[in-house]
C-alpha cells in the first residue's frame, strides 16, 4: 500500500468526517429536543445539493454564494414543516416511532418528486475551483525509485473543510454561549422542566426543526462540492450514516456527534482503502449493529434497553 | 346480570367468528377458480401475498407494537432460500419452500436478541441488518445467490402451483392471527404490548412471547417470498429487499388498523386494487402517492380504518374481529 493513499485516506477522513460530523450534529438537534429520529434527513440533505445545483446550473450562481441561501430557505421550511407534522404527533401513543415512520413517508414523497424533477440520473454539480488541486507535499520514491508521489487534495474539499470548520465552531458557540442554544440544550436534558421555567416549547421545537433542516441543506450544499454527482436516491446512505454517527456519538448529544463523526470518517476511509470494496460497504452498518448491542448508550448518552 | 352479558358476548362472538370463518371461505372459493377460469392471476396473487405480508406484520407490529423498519429481511430470506435450493440444489418447491420458511424462522432467532433493544433503536437496528443481508446476497460467489445479477428459475417451477402455495400460506396466516386472538399467547402480547412491567408482575412470560410473536411473523414473512420466487421465476438482491417492500407491508397493516385481524386484510384489499388499478400508470407518483399515505395515516387515522371504526362505533366489535 502507498505511502500517498495512506495521506489521502486521512485527508478524507478529515473532510468527511467534518461532514458527517455536521450531520450528526443536525440529527442530534432533533433527537434531543424533539424526540424525532428523522428518517427523511437523507433526502433533505440531497435536496440542499440539489438546491446548489439548481441555482448554478440555472442562474450560474456560484455554490459558495447559494451557501447562506439555502441555509435560510431550509430554515424557513423547516420552521414549516414542524407545524405542518410535529404538533399532531404528540398526541400518538408512540411518537418516536410514529415520527420515524411519518419521516418514512416524508422521505419517500421527497425521492419522488426529487426523481420528478431532476429525474434518475445521477447530476454531476460542474463547477472547480481554481485551481482544481493544491498540492499538499511531495513523498520521494513513493512509487520506487526516482517516481516522487505527491499528496493533493481538491480544492473543493478544503473550501468544504474551512466552511464546515467554522459552522461547527459557530453552533458549539450558539449551543454553549447563547440563551437560544442553552434553552436547546435544556430542552435535550428535560423537556418539562423548561416549560416550567416560561419557555414555548412549540417555538422553540420549531426553532430546533429548522435549525436542523438549515444544517441539512448546508450539508447538501457542501457535499454536493466534495463528491463527485449527486444521487435522488442516495438519501438513505446519508441517512444511515447519520445515525451510525448518532449512535456512536449518543442520542441528543452534539459534541459526541462530533467525534463520532470523524471516527466514522477514518473508519470509512480506510476500510476502503484495506478492504475489498464489498466488505467496505458494510462497515457502517456493522458498527452500528456492533455499538447498539455492546455499548448502546454511546460515547456519551442514555439507556436504550427496554 | 353478568351471565346474561357473558351470554351475549359468547353469541356475539359466534357471530363475529361465523362471519369471518365464511368470508375466508368465500375467499377460498373465489381466489382458487381463478386459475382454472383464466382470470387476472398476478393481481389475485398479488393481492394473496400482501394480505399474508400485512398479516404476519401485524403479528408482530400489531399484537407486540414493535416496529421492524427491516421487515423485508425476512422475505428477501425465504426468496432467495426458495431460489437457491430450486434452481440450484435442484429440489422441488415443495421442499425448498418449507425450507425458506424455516430460513425465515432461523434469521429472525439470530436477530432476536434486538427485540431487546428500545423503539427506535430497534427500527434502526432492524433496518440495518435488513441491508446487510441484501449486501451479502449481491455480494455472495455467483454460483450460489447469482450475484447482482440474481436468479432465475422459471424453467423449475410452474405459476399455478404458486398460486395455490400462496392460497394456503394466507388461510394459514389468517387462521393463526384468528387463534392469536383466542390464545394465551395472544392475550400475553396484548397485555405486554400495553404495559410490560404489569404483564411481567402478573407473571406472563414477556421474552419468551414477544420471541414467539417475532417468529411468527418471520415465518409468515418469509413464505410469501419464497412463493413469491416461485410464482415469478426470478428474482435479484435489490428488488427482494427492496425497502419499499416494507413500506408497503406496513401501509396496508396501517392502514386497516394494526392489532385487529380484519385490519390488515380491508387495508391491503383497498390499497392493492388501487395500486393496480390506477397507480401502476405513473411510477413515479406511485412512490410519492405510497409516502404521502403514510404521512396521512400517521397524523390523521394512525389507528386505521377497522380501529377508527371500532372506536367511532363500539357496537361493531360485535361483528369485526
Amino acid at each position: 500500500m502507498s505511502e500517498v493513499l495512506v495521506w489521502n485516506a486521512m485527508i478524507g477522513g478529515i473532510v468527511f468526517g467534518m461532514v458527517y460530523a455536521l450531520i450528526g450534529c443536525s440529527l442530534n438537534v432533533l433527537a434531543g429536543v424533539l424526540r424525532v429520529i428523522n428518517f427523511a434527513h437523507g433526502e433533505f440533505i440531497i435536496a440542499g445539493s440539489f438546491f446548489a445545483y439548481a441555482l448554478f446550473t440555472g442562474l450560474g450562481l456560484h455554490p459558495l454564494l447559494s451557501l447562506p441561501i439555502c441555509a435560510v430557505a431550509f430554515f424557513v421550511a423547516g420552521r414549516g414543516l414542524y407545524y405542518l407534522l410535529v404538533p399532531r404527533l404528540a398526541r400518538s401513543d408512540e411518537p418516536e416511532t410514529s415520527s420515524f415512520l411519518l419521516m418514512f413517508g416524508v422521505s419517500l414523497m421527497l425521492i419522488a418528486a426529487m426523481t420528478w424533477i431532476f429525474e434518475a440520473d445521477i447530476r454531476p454539480l460542474n463547477f472547480t475551483f481554481d485551481p482544481i488541486n493544491v498540492t499538499l507535499f511531495t513523498i520521494e520514491n513513493a512509487y520506487g525509485e526516482g517516481r516522487h508521489g505527491r499528496v493533493l487534495i481538491p480544492t473543493a474539499r478544503i473550501v468544504a473543510l474551512v466552511i464546515n470548520l467554522f459552522i461547527i465552531v459557530g453552533l458549539t458557540w450558539y449551543f454553549y454561549r447563547t440563551l437560544p442554544g442553552k434553552a436547546l440544550r435544556a430542552a435535550t436534558m428535560n423537556r418539562e422542566a423548561i416549560q416550567i421555567v416560561g419557555i414555548n416549547i412549540h417555538r422553540l421545537s420549531s426553532m430546533a426543526f429548522g435549525l436542523a433542516t438549515s444544517l441539512a441543506g448546508i450539508t447538501g450544499v457542501l457535499l454536493a462540492l466534495v463528491i463527485p454527482s449527486i444521487d435522488p436516491n442516495g438519501g438513505a446512505d446519508i441517512a444511515l450514516i447519520g445515525f451510525v454517527v448518532i449512535v456512536l456519538g449518543g442520542l441528543g448529544h452534539p459534541v459526541g456527534a462530533l467525534f463520532a463523526g470523524i471516527i466514522f470518517g477514518f473508519v470509512e476511509q480506510f476500510s476502503n482503502l484495506m478492504l475489498p470494496q464489498a466488505a467496505a460497504q458494510m462497515v457502517g452498518f456493522i458498527i452500528l449493529v456492533a455499538v447498539i448491542f455492546l455499548k448502546p448508550s454511546g460515547l456519551f448518552g442514555r439507556s436504550v434497553l427496554r | 346480570m353478568s351471565s346474561l352479558t357473558s351470554m351475549d358476548e359468547a353469541k356475539a362472538s359466534r357471530i363475529r367468528h361465523t362471519l369471518w370463518f365464511g368470508l375466508i371461505g368465500v375467499v377460498v372459493l373465489w381466489f382458487g377458480s381463478i386459475p382454472i377460469l383464466d382470470g387476472n392471476q398476478s393481481l389475485y396473487f398479488s393481492l394473496m401475498l400482501w394480505v399474508t405480508m400485512a398479516t404476519s406484520f401485524n403479528i408482530i407490529a400489531g399484537f407486540t407494537g414493535y416496529m421492524p423498519f427491516g421487515f423485508v429481511a425476512f422475505y428477501g430470506m425465504g426468496t432467495y432460500t426458495a431460489a437457491i435450493l430450486v434452481s440450484i440444489v435442484k429440489v422441488s418447491p415443495y421442499i425448498a419452500i418449507p425450507a425458506s420458511g424455516l430460513a425465515g424462522v432461523l434469521i429472525a432467532l439470530l436477530f432476536a436478541p434486538t427485540l431487546r433493544l428500545g423503539g427506535i433503536y430497534f427500527a434502526i437496528v432492524s433496518l440495518s441488518l435488513a441491508v446487510i443481508l441484501q449486501r451479502i446476497m449481491g455480494l455472495a460467489p455467483e454460483d450460489i445467490t447469482g450475484g447482482s445479477g440474481g436468479l432465475n428459475l422459471g424453467q423449475h417451477t410452474v405459476r399455478e402451483q404458486g398460486f395455490y402455495a400462496m392460497l394456503i400460506v394466507l388461510v394459514a396466516a389468517l387462521a393463526t392471527v384468528t387463534w392469536l386472538t383466542r390464545s394465551r399467547l395472544g392475550k400475553a402480547l396484548r397485555a405486554i404490548r400495553d404495559d410490560a412491567q404489569a404483564a411481567d408482575a402478573m407473571g406472563i412470560n414477556v421474552q419468551r412471547s414477544r420471541l414467539y410473536a417475532w417468529l411468527l411473523s418471520a415465518l409468515f414473512a418469509s413464505l410469501c417470498g419464497g412463493i413469491q420466487a416461485w410464482f415469478t421465476g426470478a428474482l435479484d438482491p435489490v428488488t427482494a429487499f427492496d425497502v419499499l417492500i416494507t413500506a408497503k407491508t406496513v401501509i396496508y397493516a396501517m392502514a386497516g388498523g394494526l392489532g385487529t385481524v380484519t385490519g390488515p386484510v380491508i387495508g391491503t384489499v383497498i390499497l392493492v386494487w388501487v395500486d393496480e388499478l390506477i397507480w401502476r400508470q405513473f411510477p413515479v407518483l406511485n412512490s410519492f402517492l405510497l409516502g404521502l399515505i403514510i404521512a396521512l395515516l400517521i397524523l390523521f387515522m394512525p389507528r386505521g380504518i377497522i380501529g377508527t371504526l371500532m372506536q367511532k362505533y363500539p357496537r361493531c366489535r360485535r361483528l369485526i374481529m
